[in-house]
């Protein structure tokens, strides 16, 4: 068992940040976390580790050519536009009640979002 | 031991381009959250149909040029490969009975 942190997590302040955001965001739009939280866990460490890099939430469910470009262009910077206008988040992080994978939860703690992360 | 093994843009067209067998290419990324989700179901498709087929994934952002190459947006993106050729493709976490159907029709 190691407790060396992973080079490809983000930064803990931007971690918090995104956390807070997704719980915040999660309760504004009635929207829920996926029923397995190790999906909700990458994506939040995913869209930290993207503020860290580029300044901005970039989705971590999209490949790129470019990604400085597509994050100056915002489209997919977190909430997307999609989730925006339709609910739509295929990251799966943001689900409404009828979809199949939905959960219950609108909350995750740090350390769960770094236990699953943690194991690279 | 996992089942589909790692292809990379060095050896994407020898494992999948030159393959005898059709190929099944599982595009995921690190922090990608439903990527975890199709990851056993890729699995699970690859003991099924072994011998039949090959099963293999691409890290897109460890290798962006065939990721570039063959347009990859959405993750994770499920391509299956015949002869050279890309002949299907299923986005997203689709469940085993989506998958298998749409290998079926290149068997």
């Amino acid at each position: 068992m190691t407790t060396q942190t992973n080079p490809n997590q983000a930064t803990d302040k931007s971690l918090e940040a995104m956390r807070h955001f997704s719980e915040q965001y999660a309760k504004r739009t009635g929207t829920y976390f996926c029923v397995d939280p190790g999906v909700t866990a990458v994506v939040i460490e995913g869209l930290a580790k993207h503020k860290d890099e580029l300044g901005a939430p970039l989705c971590p469910c999209r490949h790129y050519e470019d990604k400085e470009a597509e994050a100056a262009a915002a489209y997919w910077n977190c909430p997307c536009v999609p989730m925006r206008e339709r609910k739509e988040c295929h990251c799966m992080l943001f689900l409404t009640e009828e979809n199949d994978f939905a959960g219950e939860k609108q909350d995750i703690t740090f350390e769960e979002i770094r236990t699953v992360t943690n194991q690279g | 031991m996992s089942a589909a093994s790692a292809v990379t843009d060095a050896t994407f067209k020898d494992e999948v381009l030159e393959s005898d067998v059709p190929v099944l290419v599982d595009f995921w990324a690190p922090w990608c959250g439903p990527c975890r989700m199709v990851a056993p179901v890729v699995e699970e498709i690859a003991d099924q149909y072994m011998g039949q087929i090959k099963v293999v994934k691409v890290n897109t952002d460890e290798n962006p040029s065939v990721a570039n190459q063959y347009g990859i947006r959405s993750i994770p993106t499920l391509m299956i490969f015949k002869g050279g050729q890309r002949v299907d493709m299923v986005v997203g976490a689709v469940p085993k009975t989506t998958l298998a159907s749409t290998l079926e029709k290149h068997l």
